[in-house]
Parts: C-alpha cells; structure tokens; sequence
C-alpha cells in the first residue's frame, strides 16, 4: 500500500494532518485526517472562578474567541441562573455580527476565493488572495480589508480588544453603548449590507456565472449526504447568539430540537484510537461508522447545515439570497460541501442586516447593563453558532463559584466525521489509476476540507519549518520515494 | 522615508499566548521592555494572530520589531535567532492559517498601498512547549529567560531609543552572524 502525507495543510489554522494510503493500483484506499496534538483547556479552566471564564476561553485561539468569551458568558449566566436584561442581550448579540462579519470576510476572501476565482487547479503562487486581487482589482482588495478591519474595530469598541474580550460578565455586560458610538456602528453596519450585497454578487458572477464551477459543486466528488445541525429562533429562523439546537434529516426533517440543558440527550462523542479530536454523533441513531445517509449518525455543524436546519433566514434580503441560494441548488436540504462558501456569504448579509437591526433598536443605548446574582452558583450550559460550527460551554462549579469541571464542543468537534468523509470522498474521486497527483489535484482535495473552515487552534498549533506543505510518496513499505515541498 | 510616517517611529510586537507556556516568550519579552526601555517614539505591543491582522498592527510605523517563538529542528530552547523579510523562516505566530502567511500579507499591504515599516526586524526565540496550558516556561527555556532577555536588550536599545536606524542594525546585526 502506498502512502501520502500531507503534513501540514496550507491556509487553515491548526495542525492537522491528512494521511491517504493508496492500493497497490494506484486507486484510494481509505483517507484519515489527523488532529496529533491534544486539547486541554478545559483543564486550564478548573479551579478559576466562573467570572473570570469568559476572559480566560478567549485565549484558547485568536481566530474565534469571540465565539467562545460568548459561550462561557452564556454558561456563567446559567451557572448563576440568571437571564441578562434586554440592553445586555442586544449588546453581546451586537458584538457577535461584528465577529461573524471579520471571520466570514477573512475567509470568504482569504481561503475560499482564490479556489474559484484563481482557480481550483492554477499554479500554488498564483491561487491565494495575491491572485484574486490580481483578477477583481486592488479596489476590491482594499475594501476587503477596510470592512474586515471596521468589524475588527467595533469588537474592539464594545469588548475592549477584538482579541481578549472583555464584553461579557455573568448576568450581563461590563459597559454599555453611548449614542455616538451606536451613531457610528449604525453607519458602518449599512457599509457591511453593502459590502456583503457586493460579495454575493461576486459569486454568483464568478462561481455560478462559470458552468464548470457549478458542475463541480454539484457534481464534483464534493457531496455527502448526512444531517444538519444549526441554532434557531423560535421562529426556526437562523440564529446564531440564541435559541434552540435543531437537527435536520438528509431529507429535510426535523430530528431533534432541543435547550442547551438538554445537549447530552442528543449528543454523544466517540474517541478514534489515531486522533485526539473526538467525533460527535446523534446519540439517538447511534455511531454506525464514517458513513452518510439517513441511517447514518453523522451530522455537519456548519453554515450550509445552518440554513439546512433553519426555516429561513430571519432578515429580508438575507432570505431571498436564502431562497435563490436553495432555488439554485434544486432544494432544500442541500449536500454539497462547496456550497457551504455560498451559505457562509448568506449568513455574512444576515450579520450584516442583524447588525443595523441591534443598533438601530432604542434598547441597544439602555442603561440595565447586568442584573444582580443572588442564586447560588452550580452548573451552567452555554450554546451559540460559532463560524465554524455549534459551540457548547458546559460548567460545574462549588458553592462559590469555583469551575470543578468543564465541557467544551467546538465547533469544528462537530465536524471531524464529516471532513474525515468528504476528505475520502474527494480523494476517491480524484486520484486514480494512471492519474498523476498533481498540486492541482491535490488542492481540490483540500477543497473538501478548507469548505468547513476547521480550525484547530483550540488544540494549540505550529508550522514545522519553513514549508507550508510537504507531500511524501511513499512506497508500499512506506519509505519515501518522492517529496514535493510547496510555497 | 515614506509619506506619512513620523520619523524613527517604532513598534516593538510581541507575538504569542502567555497561557500556552513558552509560547509567550514574545509577549512577556515585550511587556518588559515596555518598562526598561521606553520612549515617546518607541510603542510596545502584545498579539497573536498574525497574518491579515498583523497589516493593522504595523502600519504608518517606520521601524517594526517581531520578538516571536520559533521552533526548528536541531535549536536549544532559547536560542534566539535574528530574521529580515528578506531571509524569513517561519516563526510560531506571523503567519495565519486561517487567513494569509506573514510574508502575503506584507506582499498585499504593498500592493494596497498601506503604509508599511521600511524595515522590519524578526526576533525568534526558541521554545520547547507550546502544546500545554501553563503560565510558566519550560524549566529549560526559564533557565535562559534573562540571559535572552539580556541579549535582546542590548540589540535593540540603540534603535528603539532613536540613536540608530533599525537598517543600521540589521547591517550591523548580519554581519555579526
């Protein structure tokens, strides 16, 4: 059996590993991607008190620790069974469109873009964000980075730093918003519609105006048919700082929908002896192995199942980009991995409309930033949408608030079976007998990859050396025969 | 000297996690010449994310240090090594995975017409473990702490003073290797 290594993957944050071993005729035999180092921050969390939760998890990674400062913020509110006052709620939801809209552009633009706009199979050099602003201009480029760098700005304005967030205390918030600052949000929010408006233009001109594009996407080695999870409003509409955890069929049915206290009930973790990211499953269908289907235990927790799961969008031009999208794709559900970009761009006009909806509301400049915590502390969930995938705090704490245990879902957690199995697929599909495995060839299985905007920091991360990638041809015995060093 | 920066303005960036163990070399590095060598045309900062973020942090300085954690093959924790952009090796934090490599975003900045530093000067200091949750270093690189403290000190006080350019320095500092 023959071996490629693939270590480590370009342009994703994490280190991670794919192993393809092949048969003896040159065709795939089966692809195991690898988290090899192991995560232990839920550790770091015990013994510390349950306020200080929220500033300490937004360390775990610089890439999504808005996500994270929201979710144990969530989790200390249950801790001290405590609902934050409206002007609270609206004030966190505020921040979190702000860290949705940087995270989705930076990966819209960064990661995925280059694949299409450049060109799934063009030269390495030339498909990254050097090369997509080669082809859409330096005016697009700079306004890239302008809106990127504006939500940037207002995290930074309502949670002190846009990395370290400061935002969020148990019961409510540190700091409210004065009239000029909910003034300036205001205006740049209706910049991000425009911009998110632009985006989705992009793509449809690109991606759906280019008919080998869509045959990719739709009929590329790129679809796996297996479940969708998102949070949703009590409307089924998507949402991602509050609301219920719905699961839907492959066909488009409701499995499950349930509160963050219920999380357990539905879902169980399965531990693979050659990685140390564990798999999550639906506990009521079971683990029946890396296989999709209705039968199948699999879920994805990503923007495509988002939408997958949800009714609808909850604004009104993010719903009819909701509706063309599905139109387009021949209904709901949809399986295709790649389209998971385009969803990410519904959901960056949603941020975007959600945004200008939270500022615009009288509330938002209220004065009742926390309400007081007279319960005795215990234990406490906290579920919001991260980008990259449904994100649970859970907390046990002594009577003084002190954290004796904690658990943490990331979201990409929630996708270990799915990329492991769109990784196969993808592998399966383009490498075969007499094909040569060009750097072409191998982008595009990355491509099954790079769709869920894993992220891997939360188990600590490095880039070994000077290379971004190293493949190895190994022959049967495993000795290398060939490396090809990338970038 | 480009348009629009003040002269000899010079940033000092600490890349790293200080809860990851010795990767937070960078950041408690910078935080302490923030006391020991200031100056008004010196700022000291801490990040750790680099790639696109790190066009924001750098722009309209003329002079921008990295002090980073490195990781490489044959090095001792707390070696401590001295890079240009021109002569990069891949340190722990500049570059993001999630979004563009150091040297891109660089790249992009010029293109876009940012304003960035003239020079840029990379200090990457050589760790063992940056895998687990800790606020101290490895007993191997906390052994090494002030010595590399030290050598850095000295390296970079005539520039971060305003008495030489960093260009001198790094002249200054390559013929030296």
């Amino acid at each position: 059996m023959k071996q490629i290594t693939i270590d480590p993957i370009t342009r994703l944050e994490g280190h991670g590993k794919i192993e393809i071993f092949l048969k003896d005729d040159g065709d795939v035999e089966n692809v195991y991607f690898q988290v090899p180092e192991l995560r232990g921050f839920e550790k770091f969390l015990e013994g510390r008190c349950v306020e200080e939760a929220s500033q300490i998890v937004t360390k775990i990674c610089g890439v999504c620790p808005g996500c994270h400062h929201m979710a144990s913020g969530k989790a200390a509110d249950a801790v001290y069974g405590v609902e934050p006052p409206p002007t609270a709620k609206k004030i966190r939801e505020l921040f979190y469109m702000a860290h949705f809209i940087h995270s989705h552009i930076a990966h819209f633009y960064a990661l995925a873009a280059p694949d299409f706009v450049v060109g799934p199979t063009a030269p390495a050099g030339e498909r990254n964000v050097l090369g997509l602003i080669a082809k859409v201009g330096v005016e697009t480029g700079t306004e890239v980075l302008k809106q990127r760098r504006i939500a940037q700005e207002i995290q930074a304005l309502l949670a002190g730093h846009q990395t370290h967030n400061v935002l969020v205390i148990p019961g409510g918030v540190r700091k409210g918003v004065t009239e000029e600052q909910r003034a300036d949000i205001e205006e740049k929010s209706k910049g991000f519609i425009e911009f998110s408006e632009f985006s989705l233009k992009l793509f449809e001109d690109v991606v759906l105006g280019n008919k080998e594009y869509v045959d990719i996407i739709l009929n590329g080695p790129y679809s796996l048919k297996i479940h969708s999870m998102g949070l949703v409003d009590e409307n089924n509409k998507v949402n991602f700082y509050d609301g219920k955890v719905r699961v839907v069929d492959t066909e488009g049915k409701e499995l499950c929908k349930y509160t963050e206290n219920e999380y357990r009930e539905y879902i169980a973790e399965r531990v693979e002896p050659w990685s140390y990211l564990k798999f999550p499953y639906l506990k009521k269908i079971g683990w029946k192995g890396f296989v999709d289907g209705q039968d199948s235990g699999v879920y994805h927790a990503t923007p495509l199942s988002r939408l997958n799961a949800a009714d609808g969008m909850a604004t009104p031009l993010a719903q009819k980009e909701y509706e063309k999208m599905y139109e387009t794709l021949g209904g709901k559900p949809v399986h295709a991995t790649l389209a998971m970009h385009w969803a990410r761009l519904v959901e960056l006009l949603y941020c975007a409309e959600r945004s200008l909806e939270l500022v615009t509301d009288p509330d938002i400049t209220g004065k009742e930033l926390r309400v007081p915590l007279n319960n005795k502390p215990d234990e406490g969930i906290g579920i919001v949408e991260a980008q990259r995938g449904t994100l649970t705090h859970h907390y046990w704490t002594d009577e003084k608030g002190i954290i004796t245990k904690a658990n943490i879902i990331v979201g990409t957690t929630n996708n270990n079976a799915a990329i492991c199995m769109s990784l196969k697929k993808a592998a399966q599909g383009l490498i075969k007998k007499g094909v040569e495995v060009s750097d072409g060839i191998l982008n595009m299985i990355e491509m099954a990859f790079r769709a869920y905007d894993p992220c891997f920091s939360c188990a600590t991360h490095r880039l070994p050396g000077d290379m971004p990638l190293v493949i190895n041809f190994r022959d049967k015995d495993g000795k290398v025969i060939r490396t090809v060093k990338r970038d | 000297m480009k348009e629009g920066i003040q002269k000899g303005k010079t940033l000092v960036l600490g890349m790293g996690n200080e809860i990851l163990m010795d990767d937070g070399i960078g950041p408690r590095l910078a935080n302490r010449f923030k006391s020991s060598l200031p100056h008004p045309g010196t700022t000291y900062e801490t990040a750790w994310v680099g790639g696109l973020e790190i066009l924001e942090y750098i722009q309209g300085f003329q002079y921008v240090i990295f002090i980073d954690g490195i990781k490489t093959k044959n090095g001792m924790p707390g070696d401590v090594y001295y890079f240009t952009p021109e002569d990069y090796k891949e340190t722990l934090h500049l570059s993001n995975l999630h979004d563009v490599s150091f040297l891109t975003a660089v790249e992009l900045g010029e293109s876009l017409g940012y304003q960035l530093p003239e020079s840029i000067l990379i200090i990457a200091v050589e760790i063992e473990e940056d895998t687990v949750f800790g606020t101290n270093f490895t007993p191997n690189l906390s052994k090494r702490y002030n010595e590399i403290y030290q050598e850095i000190y000295q390296i970079i006080k005539p520039v971060v003073q305003h008495k030489i350019t960093l260009d001198q320095l790094i002249v200054k500092t390559s013929l030296e290797k």
